[in-house]
């Protein structure tokens, strides 16, 4: 294992490294930079390979730890390390970016807008995702988490559409908000490590053998525990980004005004920066405080999905349908994530990956027909299968992947958090079922808008299909949406240990029963 | 050679000479540097040239004698710690990065030539007056140090809001110096000393203070928080950091502050973190008070600013606020004054990058740089954008910064010492503060460039204190494990 012991370093700076070329490239070769990033993303998701290949999946606990010292003094190194439960959303991020890159070519080379600063900050992105997601050590992880939002911030304000800066503020001053509180939080955990061990340490094995005083008794004595407010500031910060309604609102905006490639990265990974927190950090670590409020945040995920679904379905514009979709979906993971039951816990994983794909697609689908068309509105499309087929199939799978029907990778996310959930909290899960038809709904309802019916617009003669690039893209998407669909077990098992060990520690821990 | 030969007058020790060096050297310094400058034609070159090669023999002077053993002089008003010394050369750096700034801005704005060794007039000033824990001294320090920048301020002659600012700066000045030496004389009359020392060992001998200390202390806190720039002591500072010229407003920004605040820092820690004298919890109560209300004022009046320089003056308020919370939870805790130091330290360098770039595209005489001048800047100059953006991501508090480090310690030490409620309206404030910051890189790369849009002025000291400050600024963000090693290692 010594010889891949700094992988995880590579994987995530390598980025940084394209970066620095791309910054150094001179002006004359500005059209090749979209070609540097693809071999970046390309050459991460080679490394991404060989980190699967070389992960023990019979191993629970975190594997291929690097280790440098970094502030001492203060308890925090740069540790990263991975395990179950990052390896599968570090494969999503590594796939999902050649991806955005192909299925976001620009046509012409002329209508390059300030290319060299977009390519750093898409690398600069890549970079913080994969931070975040194999950082071991709390300070690390914040650092990470706070790095993301600057090359966001810059896409969607820079290369955003109309509305983009009041997007790209309210995107970075939500996210803000919550995180400054999630810091104060682990002042206050880095404090109580270092009474305890006479050192703080920020290590994630370390933080997680503190016990925070807890006492469930009523709820006057549970908000006068510390871990109680602990877990709030850590969940706070987490849901802001999950988004859980209502922290909600930033998200269309966002969405909406982000270019194509800004919104594939938000709805395919950012979001999941907040669901990978949750179970990371503010469920194992606050267990207690976590099931005892459990039943608020499952109440908020039941709504969030039908209030997403209804949404969605109200929308004229076809990116902030998907946008409100993807409020739906994440709905499901945080029904998931608070259910504590075993299932469930691995549906929400699960879940987190095929929301990815899928909305990652849709956002794609959007940017395809805004770039041949110029517009988003529902209404002004129809009857496009005759002109644009393959797009038409392309579309339809996606759609498949979203409405989660079986045999595609949404199935395997959205029926096990179903069954889980059902076992422990049946009356909720009646109205989260609901969300599932209504998601066939709107988005059904979306293809036939654009695909279906009598064809109303006249300047359909230079709407050309999937250029081969846009197709590769979708080639991929589609390779994993039924491979997992039908093969779940290839694509997930090396995560089972993590998430068997994960599961029954949490519910040994909190769960009287123990089931 | 005997050193009673060489300095027959002084009978110092060899240790003591080599801890007191960089002081006599800033000022031979500036004495020589005046003198250069009277050179007709190259004048203000000369005195650059000479103020910038003596600064740095004190740099150097400076960093030989920093672990050696505490030296104390002049009857024990002068003490120079590992602490002490490392704060010195840390205004040393701030008074070089300020020198080089001031080069070429100098003809642009029309300043005269003297400046170079006014500057070191006041870098003296401040050495003295982190180094002593006399009363009377440190007035006298506080004079040499202000003195000096009253006259920096109003040195741009062709510009009336100079004129104006070095008035309001020099009015109210004398008044917060004229409360410090009735103060001190008020606290002398009911302790009977001028020592810090003498006069916490005084407290502690008694629970009862006589109301005339009290008096005194309270003038000598109004004092300080005034030249602090404390809400609601904090009139004077945004029309004098508009007025000033821009490298002066730098130099004032991180190196007045830095002093100023380390000064404060002592005076708190002798005479109001007593915990025998029950009387003194309204003082430090009032410290409490005084850090909330800084944070929410100047964070929420910064909004509102449309005028760069302008809103870097609010928003030093509230930083000052950051900063008396860091010095509140010293009363309660350990460890928090090298916090402070940290987060002064970089603050500052932070504080002279950003004026730098403001530099780099005012206009001669300009009051101010408005927002709407810096919209597309970014664009049209990609790498001083970005330098900018760097600056104010560190005043932020964002990572990848060294704000971020300074802003961790110092609220991380807060926590350790139980204050929580303070953390937490400073982290709420500094979300506020992200919004004003982001507004200029809004502007800066968002928008698109008009016809009022600032051009850049070729200026090389500017360009070359910006890029400094940025390279420090990120080092420190990225790998700050030397830095804090050091300033833990002087703690001890």
């Amino acid at each position: 294992m010594e010889t891949t012991s700094c992988l995880l370093t590579w994987i995530i700076f390598s980025p940084m490294l394209f970066a620095l070329v791309a910054f150094l490239t001179p002006s004359a070769f500005e059209g090749k930079l979209r070609t540097i990033t693809l071999i970046q993303t390309l050459f991460s998701a080679v490394l991404a390979i060989v980190l699967y290949f070389n992960f023990d999946g019979s191993l629970a606990g975190p594997q291929m730890a690097h280790l440098v010292a970094w502030l001492p003094e203060w308890g925090i190194n740069y540790l990263v390390s991975i395990d179950g439960l990052s390896l599968p959303l570090v494969m999503l991020t590594a796939f999902i970016s050649p991806v955005a890159i192909l299925g976001t070519w620009p046509s012409k080379d002329g209508e390059l807008k300030k290319e060299k600063f977009f390519v750093m900050m898409l690398m600069f992105l890549q970079t913080g995702m994969y931070g975040t997601f194999l950082a071991s050590d709390l300070f690390l992880f914040y650092f990470f988490w706070e790095v993301v939002l600057i090359p966001m911030f810059f896409l969607i304000g820079v290369w955003g559409g109309k509305e983009r800066i009041y997007a790209t503020v309210k995107f970075f001053l939500y996210t803000m908000v919550g995180s400054l509180l999630m810091l104060v939080a682990i002042f206050y955990m880095l404090k109580t490590s270092a009474a305890q061990f006479q050192e703080p340490n920020a290590a994630f094995v370390s933080l997680h053998s503190l016990h925070f005083a807890f006492d469930g008794t009523s709820l006057m004595s549970a908000m006068a525990s510390p871990q109680t407010w602990l877990f709030l500031a850590f969940a706070l910060a987490f849901v802001i980004k999950v988004p859980m309604v209502p922290f909600h609102t930033w998200l269309p905006d966002a969405h909406v005004q982000a270019p194509t490639v800004g919104s594939v990265f938000l709805a395919a990974v950012l979001l999941k920066l907040g669901t990978y927190g949750l179970m990371r950090i503010a469920i194992p670590f606050f267990p207690e405080a976590a099931f005892y409020f459990k039943d608020f945040f499952i109440i908020m995920g039941v709504i969030g999905i039908i209030y997403g679904a209804f949404c969605a379905l109200g929308q004229t514009d076809f990116k902030k349908l998907v946008a409100y979709s993807s409020v739906s979906h994440m709905g499901f993971i945080m029904v998931g994530l608070f259910a504590f039951n075993k299932v469930a816990f691995a549906g929400s994983l699960y879940q987190m990956i095929n929301h990815g794909i899928s909305a990652g697609g849709l956002f794609l689908i959007v940017g395809f027909l805004y770039e041949r068309l110029h517009t988003r509105n529902l209404n002004e499309f129809g009857g496009l299968s005759k002109t644009v087929p393959v797009m038409a199939i392309a579309f339809m799978i996606m759609t498949l992947s979203s409405v989660a029907l079986p045999g595609t990778n949404g199935f395997v996310g959205e029926f096990p958090i179903l069954l889980g959930a059902f076992q422990v909290q049946p009356f909720y899960v009646l109205f989260a079922g609901t969300g599932v038809i209504l998601g066939a709904v709107y988005a059904l309802k979306a293809y036939q808008l654009v695909m279906l019916g009598p064809q109303t617009r006249t300047d359909l003669g230079h709407l050309h299909d999937l250029n081969a690039k846009e197709i590769v893209a979708m080639v991929i998407l589609a390779i994993f949406i039924f491979g997992i669909g039908f093969f779940p077990k290839t694509f997930f098992g090396k995560s089972d240990a993590t998430l068997e060990q994960y599961s029954d520690s949490i519910i040994g821990r909190v769960v009287p029963n123990g089931h | 050679m005997d050193i009673n030969t060489v300095f027959p007058l002084i009978p110092l020790t060899k240790l003591e000479l080599l801890n007191l060096l960089p002081l006599f050297t800033i000022s031979f310094g500036a004495l020589f540097s005046l003198l250069a400058g009277t050179h007709k034609v190259k004048g203000h070159g000369l005195a650059f040239i000479v103020s910038a090669i003596f600064l740095i023999c004190a740099i150097l002077q400076g960093m030989f004698p920093l672990f050696s053993s505490d030296i104390t002089l002049l009857g024990g008003s002068l003490t120079f710690s590992p602490f002490t010394k490392t704060a010195n050369l840390m205004i040393m750096i701030f008074a070089l990065i300020g020198i080089v700034l001031t080069y070429g801005h100098d003809h642009k704005e029309g300043l005269l030539a003297e400046i170079y060794s006014l500057i070191l007039f006041s870098t003296a000033g401040m050495i003295l007056m982190v180094s002593t824990t006399h009363l009377i001294m440190m007035f006298i320090a506080l004079e040499i140090m202000s003195l000096a920048v009253y006259v920096m301020v109003a040195m741009r002659r062709n510009s009336r809001f100079s004129a104006e600012a070095g008035l309001k700066y020099f009015v109210l000045g004398g008044l917060a110096s004229a409360l410090f030496l009735y103060g001190t004389a008020l606290v002398f009359g009911a302790l009977g000393s001028f020592e810090l020392l003498a006069l916490e060992s005084a407290l502690r001998m008694s629970a009862h203070q006589s109301f005339i200390f009290f008096i005194g202390l309270g003038m000598i806190v109004v004092a300080m928080l005034f030249k602090v720039g404390a809400f609601p002591f904090h009139g004077w500072l945004p029309d004098v950091y508009q007025g000033a010229s821009t490298n002066v407003t730098a130099f004032m920004g991180a190196a007045v502050k830095f002093t100023a605040f380390l000064a404060f820092a002592k005076i708190a820690q002798y005479l109001i973190f007593v915990d025998t004298v029950p009387a003194l919890k309204w003082f430090q109560f009032f410290i409490w008070f005084i850090a909330a209300a800084s944070m929410i004022y100047g964070n929420f009046v910064a909004i509102a600013q449309n005028e760069l320089k302008r809103m870097l003056a609010f928003s030093t308020i509230a930083h000052t606020g950051y900063l008396l919370l860091g010095l509140y939870a010293m009363n309660i805790g350990e460890g928090s004054v090298e916090s402070i130091l940290l987060y002064l330290f970089f603050y500052a360098i932070s504080n002279l990058g950003a004026f730098a770039v403001i530099a780099l595209f005012e206009e001669k005489n300009q009051k101010d740089l408005h927002i709407e001048q810096i919209a597309g800047l970014g664009i049209k100059h990609p790498i001083l954008g970005t330098l900018l953006t760097i600056f104010l991501l560190s005043m932020a508090g964002i990572p990848l910064t060294s704000g971020f480090i300074g802003k961790y310690g110092l609220f991380s030490s807060a926590v350790n010492a139980g204050e929580v409620h303070l953390v937490i309206i400073a982290v709420l404030t500094s979300v506020v503060s992200v919004y004003y910051y982001l507004r200029v890189v809004i502007y800066l790369f968002m928008k698109e460039s008009t016809l009022d849009t600032a051009k850049f002025q070729k200026l090389k000291g500017a360009t070359i204190a910006a890029f400094i400050s940025a390279a420090a600024t990120l080092q420190f963000g990225l790998f700050p494990k030397a830095i804090i090693h050091f300033i833990k290692m002087i703690g001890k």
